[in-house]
């Protein structure tokens, strides 16, 4: 009987467990200080959307008009001002002015990880900045291109005011609250290429061919071994 | 020079100018497990197979980390991405049922190869999909890989013998799964690289596919170049030369359904395995999406899930041996029952906690239990049929992926249930799941509750009532009375079975 608990293996038992055990204790103690940091920068956690006040105005005119934008390629004019019914100096705290590109609702269907939330910091409805620039008191415009990572679907854009401390305290949008007038669309690039489908082509009937050509090897082996 | 000795069933000894590197029994199989060996042909088969069954895991399980980028450029809804979940965890059930079978009738190396081989073009293919269509459909014949667990079994099994070859399976099976985990490192590392050489983010996650079908290709070209299917020789060439008996397919098909254990241990299994495969899919989009982690960060957590494989699953292997030494078979089930009801306990738990750190530790416990469930669970699947081993084999194999199946169909499709509750609901259908195994019993040892049956059934009754009569007076039963009488270990230490 040969037994696998032989006095050799029971020291390479412990030493695996020992060495996976260092890795998962350096991993587990790194992702604690990790989340430490993490938890540190979050600040006030129960900002609300609701809580700001809608002054801005924001005005967005895609390149063409009733036509599905392409990434990488087309443009939309994004204008913003501070509403003429806004009180005097409600821009006072205003630092920064940050443009976003958000999602309709109708991008949000089926795709949790779209979600509107109320709390700010949940919140995933505008993933993607257009410009963050130091607020100017002046109407503002940009000719934004569409970036080359922005997934298809249907968009409006919003402006968030924010404070010294990086807190959000207003906002404006393209849309209305429901979000759901003056939308634009835009068509990601595909990101594949013509180089990619010869790629595969040519590796699969490589892994296809040889496994045949082995095959014949092995039924031909077989054949010599048994006239043997 | 190399003599082709006698093998299998027949029985007789070998030619002595046979060697091996290590010490072998009757069958030429090995009797120990040296892991640092390559020594041609058991210890170089071990390693072959379980690298190939890694590769395949890498494959199959490639997309989900990336998917926060692929969902954007396809366009992917939740439901898309269940169904692709459940596609690639699909296409094996059937495959793994097949692959004993092919094993049998062309050998582990060819049936293995073949397969490694011929589901490549759909990793491959990945790099080119635009639609959903296409994202489901390369997920699902990628999946079909996952089959090369059986032809791993298979292997080690006809090149190790009794007292090593759970070890053997363990490990191969474990280091095999722990590619789940490895791909959801190695992903979004060969992702970040393809950026910084200056791809898009939607056209680097394609070129990325390409290292996971070249690590399955090559993969297979080493089992197909350095492999062995039996210690003396390749399947083909023995078969041929009418070394090996052959049995009646049907006959054998028909014994291993017709054993309710073999459908309790599909079942449990799809509970601790399919909960495995499941876990793999979604993790890395949970702590992405939950935690607000960036790609690098949910991959390494997600990962480290995978990775405790390395240990968890050939530990439950050998913690279910170590329960037979001392309360055999029933030791055996006892331990099983419990590792995985806790298993199923800790998940419930992972989806009701709302902090990182804890979700990170708990996931870490409950990954070892799920994973030790496994191992233990092929620590009772040799016993509980002989004649239909890779049958009981495949059809356990592949209730593993049927339980992925369905939790993914029931809790992680479209939008239903949101993650964490789903995570908890499979919790909870584990613990219903793995109630089962308290039903297998085995009249020579007993089950959890009972003892040996009262009409002092031996391990021989037990084996050879697989056989009819007239297959007895062929002597086709020779091997399954060996391993009749090896078996009788399962009793345990404290029995007080008198010995026939």
């Amino acid at each position: 009987m040969h037994p696998f608990f032989s006095s050799k293996s029971i020291f390479l038992l412990p030493k695996f467990q020992n060495s996976t055990m260092t890795i998962h204790t350096l991993l587990f103690a790194s992702l604690l200080i990790f989340s430490f940091i993490h938890s540190c920068r979050g600040g006030n956690k129960d900002r609300l959307f609701t809580e700001l006040q809608n002054l801005i105005e924001v005005t967005t005119k895609p390149m063409q008009d009733g036509v599905v934008l392409e990434a990488g390629k087309d443009m939309v004019t994004v204008k913003w001002k501070l509403k003429s019914s806004a009180k005097v100096d409600a821009d006072a705290t205003f630092k920064t002015i940050q443009v976003k590109l958000c999602y309709a609702p109708i991008s949000q269907v089926d795709r949790p990880w779209r979600k509107t939330h109320n709390e700010l910091l949940k919140d995933k409805t505008c993933p993607y900045e257009i410009v963050s620039k130091p607020y100017d008191k002046t109407p503002q415009s940009l000719d934004w291109t569409v970036e080359l990572d922005i997934p298809t679907g249907t968009y409006f854009v919003r402006v968030y005011g924010i404070d010294g401390d990086g807190h959000e305290v207003a906002y404006g949008q393209s849309s209305d609250e429901g979000r759901t007038t003056n939308l634009f669309s835009i068509q990601a690039i595909s990101g594949g290429h013509v180089s990619l489908d010869i790629a595969s082509i040519l590796f699969s009937v490589f892994s296809v061919v040889s496994l045949l050509v082995f095959f014949v090897k092995e039924k031909k082996k077989a054949k010599l071994e048994q006239r043997e | 020079m190399e003599v082709e000795g006698k093998g299998g069933e027949a029985g007789t000894t070998t030619t002595a100018t046979r060697r091996f590197a290590l010490p072998v029994d009757a069958e030429n199989k090995s009797t120990t497990f040296r892991l640092f060996s390559v020594a041609k042909p058991h210890m170089r088969a071990f390693h072959l197979s379980w690298f190939q069954f890694f590769c395949c895991f890498v494959s199959t399980f490639a997309a989900p980390p990336l998917l926060p980028i692929i969902r954007e450029n396809l366009n992917l809804t939740a439901t898309d991405i269940g169904n692709a979940g459940i596609a690639s965890v699909s296409g094996s059930v059937f495959a793994r049922i097949v692959m004993g079978t092919a094993c049998d009738l062309f050998g582990p190396r060819l049936a293995s190869a073949a397969l490694t081989l011929s589901t490549a073009p759909a990793v491959y293919f990945t790099a080119g999909i635009k639609s959903p269509i296409g994202f489901i459909m390369v997920r699902f014949f990628a999946g079909f890989s996952l089959a090369t667990f059986v032809s791993t079994q298979f292997w080690m099994s006809s090149m190790f013998s009794g007292p090593v070859v759970g070890s053997a399976n363990g490990i191969a099976a474990g280091w095999g799964n722990l590619g789940g985990g490895a791909t959801q490192l190695i992903m979004p590392i060969v992702f970040s690289l393809i950026r910084r050489m200056g791809a898009t983010k939607f056209t680097a996650w394609r070129i990325a596919f390409f290292i996971p079908g070249l690590f399955q290709t090559l993969s297979a070209f080493a089992v197909l170049l350095f492999g062995q299917d039996l210690p003396d020789g390749d399947y083909w060439a023995m078969h041929k030369s009418g070394e090996r008996e052959k049995d009646d397919v049907g006959k054998v098909i028909s014994n291993g359904i017709s054993n309710y254990r073999g459908w309790i241990t599909a079942l449990a299994y799809g509970y601790c395995f399919g909960v495995e495969l499941t876990i793999d899919n979604i993790i890395a989009e949970y702590f992405f999406d939950r935690f607000h982690l960036n790609l690098q960060t949910a991959g390494i957590i997600a990962a480290s899930f995978g990775l405790a494989n390395f240990f968890a699953r050939p530990g439950g292997g050998i913690f279910s041996d170590l329960m037979a030494r001392r309360f055999g078979m029933r030791g055996r089930l006892w331990a099983w029952w419990i590792v995985q009801t806790l298993g199923g306990v800790l998940c419930a738990f992972l989806g009701q906690i709302h902090s990182l750190t804890w979700s990170i530790v708990v996931m870490l416990i409950f990954s070892v239990f799920v994973q030790a469930a496994c191992g233990l669970t092929f620590g009772v699947v040799p016993f509980i049929s002989r004649r239909s081993l890779g049958v009981i084999s495949g059809m356990t194999g592949a209730g593993g992926n049927v339980g992925a199946v369905l939790t993914q169909l029931i809790f992680f499709k479209g939008s239903t249930y949101s993650r964490e509750t789903g995570i908890t609901l499979m919790g909870i259908m584990s613990i219903a799941c793995s109630l089962p195994i308290c039903f297998i019993y085995f009249p020579q040892w007993g089950g959890m509750f009972c003892g040996p049956s009262s009409k002092k059934v031996t391990e021989e009754d037990y084996y050879l009532a697989e056989w009819s009569s007239k297959e007895k007076a062929k002597n086709l039963h020779l091997a399954s009375q060996k391993f009749a009488e090896t078996s009788v270990s399962e009793r345990g230490r404290a029995s007080t079975h008198p010995q026939t």
